[in-house]
Order: structure tokens, then sequence, then C-alpha cells
């Protein structure tokens, strides 16, 4: 005679970056192995509200289910993490849903994570290889190298590790984690690191990898695994040999 | 942030001299307090020599502005505006780093009063001549007994974390590992202060002198 098993559910609402934002709170029917996404599919495929009032369906990011894109970073349970591998059975009901609180919000659970890849842009991080003549053959890459710009190179650009760091606010430009590491990351590459001087320069300037006051929640926050820290400590000391020694031995 | 840009920017290298100044000078006063200081372990006379000797380096008043009271005014104020610039958030992420950040701003901020306090009270005061008789008076007063045992462990604590700080900062400890090393390290230094810190200050309290043994039998 069992009843069917809830889910309860609430979701911060905001229909604009200028609206008033609200809580709506959901009763679903639990099945297995559900995730946060199937949460917000099911309130979709059917908006109504626990007490009975037709809403909206939710606006929120994802895409490849599997922590791979990067699309689907919220808060849960007032935690930053990925919603497709954020499981219902793992979570203290009613579960809380939120957009991320350091981006500027553009409905509901989408956040415009912009300025991510804007630092991107201005540190340079990729690989130059062709202009407007084939450059040729690079050097090799050493297997030691590729082992350890593997795990780098799995960032996916979530955010998480800016949203739970004490640094990334409105009072300053942080660039955060992701964006030190994936210099790390094109710096080690011979080929990458051709502009390495560049990327650190880029790195010294307003909200730079300065602001990093070790905290190293990013590194506990990141759900890919990646050495955030060890990336940071590498390319700090990078950049202080090159600002304060460059003008000494060049 | 431009990516033109050759020369690093002022908050960059205003932050380096302020993780730079919190080992050196700052820190290592600290240290050379705490050595100088631990003389009263031994004898008031002891002490008073050290003390004496300490007021008689030549171009003592450089030294002291240029080499302890403006670095450790820059780091305390700096310090603040960092931690203005900070938000918080260890409720939501009660991890262990992040509390140290927390604790960090707080010791910090503890410490720095208390070292106005201090400064004021026994260098000012006794107009940069402190006797042991003076401190040993000072510390019958129980709240400046507890001001100075505070002032102690803040100071010790805010050492210990900023060693921490400063080897991952640097990248002097970079692999996980070394990081680890580097929180025990910075974990041995501020309990080891926090102790000597507190001998000193029983010394003075009880008149208690462990190591008067060291001195000749007269």
């Amino acid at each position: 005679m069992s009843e069917t098993k809830q889910v309860i559910v609430k979701v911060k609402r905001q229909a604009g970056p200028k609206e008033v934002a609200r809580w709506e709170e959901f009763s679903l029917r639990w099945r297995p192995s559900m995730n946060v996404i199937i949460c917000l599919r099911d309130i979709a495929e059917n908006p109504v509200t626990r007490d009975g009032k037709k809403t909206t369906p939710i606006s929120y990011d994802s895409n490849c289910l599997e922590e791979i894109c990067g699309s689907c970073a919220m808060l849960i349970n007032g935690r930053a993490r990925m919603a497709c591998s954020a499981l219902v059975d793992q979570l203290e009901q009613p579960i809380r849903i939120e957009a991320m609180s350091k981006f500027p919000l553009v409905r509901d659970l989408i956040v415009d994570r912009q300025f991510m890849f804007e630092s991107l842009k201005r540190v340079k991080a990729w690989i130059p290889i062709d202009g407007t003549y084939n450059l040729g053959e690079g050097p090799r890459v050493s297997p030691e190298i590729q082992g350890k710009g593997y795990p780098l190179s799995n960032c996916i650009t979530c955010g998480n590790c800016l949203e739970v760091c004490p640094q990334v606010n409105e009072n300053n430009q942080f660039v955060g984690a992701a964006i030190i590491s994936q210099v790390r990351l094109f710096n080690m590459h011979p080929t990458g690191a051709m502009n390495k001087s560049e990327r650190l320069s880029a790195l010294m300037g307003p909200g730079g990898i300065q602001e990093c006051a070790n905290a190293q929640n990013c590194v506990h926050a990141c759900p890919k695994g990646i050495p955030l820290t060890e990336s940071i400590a590498e390319v700090n000391r990078d950049a202080w040999k090159q600002a304060l020694l460059g003008w000494l031995v060049g | 942030m431009s990516a033109t840009a050759t020369q690093p920017d002022l908050s960059y290298l205003l932050r380096k001299l302020h993780s730079f100044t919190g080992l050196l000078p700052v820190g290592a006063f600290l240290a050379e307090h705490f050595w100088s200081n631990s003389a009263a372990l031994v004898s008031a006379e002891k002490y008073n020599a050290t003390s004496q000797e300490l007021q008689t380096i030549p171009f003592r008043l450089i030294v002291e502005w240029g080499g302890i009271f403006l670095p450790l005014l820059f780091h305390g104020g700096y310090g603040i505006y960092i931690w203005l610039r900070g938000k918080s958030n260890v409720s939501a992420y009660p991890w262990v780093g992040n509390w140290l950040y927390l604790t960090q701003r707080y010791m910090g901020i503890i410490a720095f009063a208390y070292i106005g306090w201090h400064l004021y009270t026994e260098r000012w005061l006794t107009h940069g001549r402190s006797r042991y008789a003076n401190v040993a008076e000072d510390m019958q007063n129980p709240w400046y007994l507890v001001f100075f045992i505070v002032g102690v462990l803040a100071s010790s604590f805010h050492l210990g974390v900023g060693i921490w700080n400063f080897l991952c900062k640097w990248g002097l400890a970079a692999t996980v590992k070394a990081q680890q090393a580097a929180g025990r390290f910075g974990a041995f230094v501020g309990v080891a202060f926090s102790v000597v810190g507190i001998l000193i200050i029983l010394s003075f309290r009880f008149d208690w002198h462990p190591f008067s043994a060291y001195l000749p039998t007269k």
C-alpha cells in the first residue's frame, strides 16, 4: 500500500536581472537515480507548485548531463555544484536550488559566465598555431608534460571555483582559479610557452593572481578534481620571478 | 587586466609587499622579540642587560622605524584593506582552509590592536627604557595579563598561518604534499611561539626564572 515517494524541491525564481526573486516549492514523484536536472525537467513537464498553483517552467542551463559541459553549475542546498551529478537520494530535502551568486543573473537558474570567457581571452588561454602562413610542426610534448597537462585540460569553465571563492565578489575583478590553472596549462606546453610572459603579465594586472588569499575552497569545489591550488602556486612562482627578478636577470 | 601590459599592476606589487613584510621584517622581529624577552626566563638582571643592549644599538630610531614600525603599519593597514575586499563564506563552505582564511583576519586585527597597545605601554610610556620591574608590575594587573596572553596567541597564530600562506602563495610549496608539509611547519611555528610567549609572560607574572641555574653561582 506504499504511497508514492515524493521529492520536495524549492527553486528560487527570478524573471530577470531586475525583477524580484521569489521561492517556489514543488512536489515531484520520486524515481530511482533521480538528479536535480531530472527534477527541473519534471517541473517543466508539469509546472504546478506544491500548493497547486500553475506556474512557468524553470529556466536553467544544462547540456551533457555527465559533468563535462560545465553549463549546469548552480547552488544546491547552498553549495555550488553541478546539477547533473547532484543525486536526489544524497540530498537533504527540501532541496533548495538557486542560481550561482557571483555571476550576473539572466533568469531563474541561468547566469551569464561571460566574465570567465573574457578572462580566458585576456590571458590568451590557447596555443597559437598557424597564422597567415604555415608555422610548421611544433616541438614534441614530453609524456611528463602531457601527464601534468591532462588533468588541467579537464576544466569545464563551470564557475564553481569562482562561486566558492571568498575573494571573488563585487569588490574586485579576481579572475579566479580556473583561469590561473589554464595559464599554467598553456604555459607548460612547449608551443604555448612562447606566450608565457604575456600570460603572466596579464595575470599580474588588476584582478589578477594577487587577489588569491589561499582559502583553497576552489580545489574542494572543483567537480573535475583539478589540482587548482597547485596551479595557483606554480603560476604565482613564475609570476613573481618575472615581475621581481625580470628586470635584474632578464 | 590587460594582456598588453608588461608592468605588474600596483595592486600586485602591494600584495607581494604585504606578503613579504609579514615574514620579513615583521615575523622576524617577533622571533627576535621573543628571543630577547626570554632573557627573563634566566633572570631579571639578564633581562635588563638585554633590554639595555637593545636600547643602545646604533641608528636606533632608523632601525625601529624602518625595520619595525613602518613595515608593521603597512602590513596591518594593507591587511585590513585586503580583509574588506574579501567576503567570507564559512557557513556555506566550512572547510579547514576557509576557516583559516577567516581566523587569519580576526587574529591579525587582534594582534594589530594588541601590538599598538603594547607599543604604547611598554615602549612609549617607558620612553624606550623598559625594565624588568615595570613589566613585572604591569603583569600584576589581571587585565594586562589577559591582554598579553591574547596578544601572544593571536600573533603566534597569525605568524604560523602566515608562513603557510607565504610558502603557498610564493609557489615555494606548490604540490599538495608540499603544501601539507608547509601547513605542518606553520602549525609548529605557531605552537612554538605560543608556548615560548606564554612562558615569558609567566616569568614576569610569578617572578619565575626556570633557567636561573645557567648563572654562575656566586
